[in-house]
């Protein structure tokens, strides 16, 4: 027998990337109840059509990039081994972000196919992507379609105001808050009652509840999100002439819980160092509340889009300090002592 | 006297120390037959033989002579005769010159004894005796013994951040009265004034039994790597050895414990350094030991005491955080071998690595705040000068916590460590 020789060390954690992207679609799981609960079955069949359709791009692209006509049954052992969940992770986010809308049953289709074809493996697969995939397909499908700009409205009616009357139609509510009508009462918005909005991104406090569960496993850290969602809130504030009443709706409403715990946390498209994800994180918030002001729409996934592309030049501004650094000027001063 | 907490460190990994295989199992002497002795087991010049095939040896005697400053005296471990002074390959992909004993009659050869010995007399001894760094490293311990700055602080490091390692920890429960004496000289050689032995708090009998000597004591908490000499300063002393500089430089010595042990007996008993004591364990051993094994002992004698499972696949020489792994047990015990570890399939996790996802833990666990997955990028373009710059590659301290933690098995401490041998004729440090 010939013993193992590696460079230390020896022992390793046993946490692989796959447990991180299971964890990572678990705590989706609560937003998609939610989802389902709110919006019927019709939410149920645009989450099973992503997920479907976007393991199966990556399961045909794969078997092409491999040449499956040489060895079909060793490729597909090899498809199963570095299978990572992420494609899966891509559609499932991708169908949370649209509306329940069974008319427009191509859209999670083509956004998927879209999503994992050209903005994923297109670029080599895991971990080579330039931008956020599911955001990506999202955007894409929302400059294609005219479809992406009617929400159904939820199932239940609003707490507040109307009872547990049901709602046919409703505007989404962030665009009511733009317009400067009233908006739905601040627990309507946490709990997505008469919240009319995307599949995944109504209920806040399922989303919260998957956001604790990434923390406490360790896969996200918890100041990223919070930076975010807390800048927004407070540029919002800040935009209004300092009144402090926009704080609640302008974070609660549209997809700014579900862009800032899933989507504008994925390692990928982030920067490297924790310095400069703490810059990223800020400028995505001021960025977005900015946008939002000027615009008029939702613009969480084109605000996490744009900063996607500036992840490298963060990376290339910050360098690594390390324990016992000393800046120039005090090692100077030390030195003539 | 009672111990005090230390400082935590920024960063670092919590890892299973799974030392309670080998914990409770005293240390046993080890006598085997044959001794092949390296003549390189430390950090520098190798030593020059002085003896030659077929003298008769005393244990103890002279039979390396230290080829340089920066080198260490080796000693016969067992008496008996020379059989073979030749290269021989060390197990770790190098050769080395090794002179082979036989076991056969004859005493020992001590060097005399010192009463009450001043600095200088402790540190001549250190060097005749050919004490090294006992923790792993191998640095002659006379050239941390006269450092070049005055030093008003000498930390024993009893931390041992390693898993599976118990050999530290046996010693001090065993021998703590011959550490605090040792710590006493080494103390009067460097002529510090305060003198600290730091302590896991994962090994309460060790801290139980310093906190009722004088000696001062510090528990640390269990922070991979805490056993590290800039983190260890840092957290007994608060102060921070400035990048590129010597512990020294901060006013500071750090000395393993056994190291102090030795020291103590080369002083008390002139006895030269020629024995250590190894853990034997890993999940592959089925009977760990803690064993006090002649310099020399071959690692195939030690396989065969610790009764190898069928799924042992990894021979370590060392800790398995920094420890070097064996091409097989044709090895030998050396100064600086702390444990032999026999790790099977599971415990190594030899798995095939995939795409980086850049999550950051790398950097998240990384004690000396570099950003490794940046060095393993531009390592892997073969752009080295650029790997310093973004992730400081002359800093790195080799812990290996970045490769522990990588979530997608990427082997980020080998491109470091290549980045580091591309880069090392430029000295200096990260700037």
């Amino acid at each position: 027998m010939n013993p193992i020789v590696s460079v230390s060390p020896h022992v390793k954690t046993g946490r692989t990337t796959k447990h991180i992207m299971l964890d990572v679609l678990i705590s989706l799981l609560p937003a998609t109840a939610a989802g389902i609960v709110f919006f019927g079955y019709e939410a149920a069949v645009i989450v099973l059509i992503s997920l479907f359709s976007a393991c199966a791009t990556e399961f045909v692209w794969y078997l092409l990039r491999e040449k499956i006509w040489r060895d079909p049954k060793a490729t597909l052992k090899k498809f199963v081994k570095q299978f990572d969940f992420t494609s899966a992770i891509t559609g499932l986010l991708l169908a949370l972000c649209l509306p329940a809308n069974l008319s427009a049953w191509y859209m999670p289709l083509l956004g998927s196919i879209f999503a994992v074809g050209a903005v994923k493996m297109l670029f080599g697969g895991t971990g080579r992507n330039i931008v956020n995939p599911a955001l990506t397909g999202r955007v894409f499908l929302f400059i294609s379609f005219t479809a992406m700009t009617v929400y159904p409205a939820a199932k239940f009616g609003a707490i507040a105001t109307n009872g547990w009357e049901q709602l046919v139609t409703g505007p989404t509510q962030l665009g009511n808050l733009l317009k400067g009508e009233p908006t739905l009462s601040a627990l309507d918005l946490f709990l997505g009652t008469g919240v009319a909005g995307c599949i995944g991104e109504t209920c806040k406090l399922a989303l919260l509840v998957g956001g604790v569960y990434l923390c406490a496993r360790g896969v996200i850290k918890w100041y990223l999100p919070v930076l975010y969602i807390g800048v927004t809130g407070l540029f919002a504030v800040a935009l209004e002439g300092f009144d402090f009443a926009a704080f609640l709706p302008s974070i609660l409403s549209g997809g700014l819980f579900l862009g800032a715990i899933f989507m504008a946390t994925d390692y990928v498209t982030t920067p490297k160092s924790t310095l400069g994800n703490v810059i990223y994180f800020i400028l995505l918030g001021l960025l977005t509340a900015g946008l939002r002001k000027a615009t008029g729409i939702e613009v969480v996934s084109f605000c996490i889009l744009l900063m996607n592309f500036t992840v490298f030049l963060i990376d290339l501004a910050i360098k690594a300090r390390p324990f016992g650094y000393r800046r120039e000027k005090k090692r100077a001063k030390e030195e003539k002592r | 006297m009672k111990a005090k907490n230390g400082k935590l460190f920024f960063r670092g990994l919590h890892i299973p120390d799974k030392k309670e295989r080998s914990k409770e199992i005293p240390i046993a002497p080890f006598e085997p037959d044959e001794v092949s002795i390296p003549l390189k087991q430390h950090i520098g010049a190798p030593a020059e033989p002085v003896v030659s095939v077929g003298d008769e040896v005393k244990r103890g005697q002279l039979i390396g002579k230290a080829g340089g400053l920066i080198s260490a005296n080796v000693h016969a471990s067992i008496a008996g005769k020379v059989t073979a002074i030749a290269e021989r390959a060390d197990g770790k992909g190098g050769t080395c010159i090794h002179i082979t004993i036989a076991r056969g009659a004859g005493g020992d050869d001590y060097l005399p004894p010192l009463a009450t010995p001043s600095g200088e007399e402790i540190a001549e001894r250190i060097l005749q005796a050919g004490i090294v760094g006992m923790g792993g490293a191998g640095f002659p311990a006379h050239v941390k013994a006269k450092p070049p700055v005055p030093v008003d602080t000498l930390i024993l490091n009893g931390a041992e951040c390693e898993p599976y390692l118990t050999c530290d920890d046996r010693l001090m429960r065993e021998q703590t009265e011959k550490i605090v004496r040792g710590a006493k000289y080494l103390a009067v050689a460097l002529n510090a004034a305060r003198t600290v032995i730091a302590i896991e708090k994962n090994k309460p009998e060790a801290i139980a039994r310093f906190e009722e000597t004088e000696l001062e004591v510090v528990k640390l908490k269990k922070q991979y790597p805490m056993g590290s000499e800039k983190h260890l300063i840092y957290c007994c002393t608060g102060r921070k050895v400035p990048l590129g500089k010597l512990p020294a430089d901060a006013g500071v010595c750090v000395q393993n414990v056994a190291t102090a042990f030795a020291v103590c007996e080369a002083v008390e008993l002139g006895k030269p350094l020629f024995e250590r004591v190894v853990t034997l364990s890993g999940g592959g051993a089925q009977t760990p030991k803690n064993l006090l094994c002649p310099v020399g002992t071959p690692l195939s004698a030690l396989l065969n005491e610790a009764h190898a499972t069928e799924d042992a696949a990894k021979f370590v020489a060392g800790g398995p955080r920094t420890g070097t792994a064996l091409t097989g047990a044709n090895g030998v015990v050396t100064k600086t071998t702390s444990g032999f570890l026999l790790l099977t399939q599971a415990e190594t996790k030899p798995d095939s690595s995939t795409p980086c996802i850049k999550c950051g833990k790398c950097a998240d666990v990384c004690p000396m705040r570099l950003l490794p997955m940046q060095t393993a990028f531009y390592s892997a373009a073969q752009e080295f000068e650029l790997a310093d710059k973004y992730g400081g590659v002359r800093s790195c301290i080799e812990c290996g916590a970045c490769s522990y933690i990588c979530p997608a098995r990427r082997p980020l401490a080998q491109a470091i460590k290549t980045a580091k041998a591309a880069l090392a004729p430029k000295k200096g440090g990260n700037k």
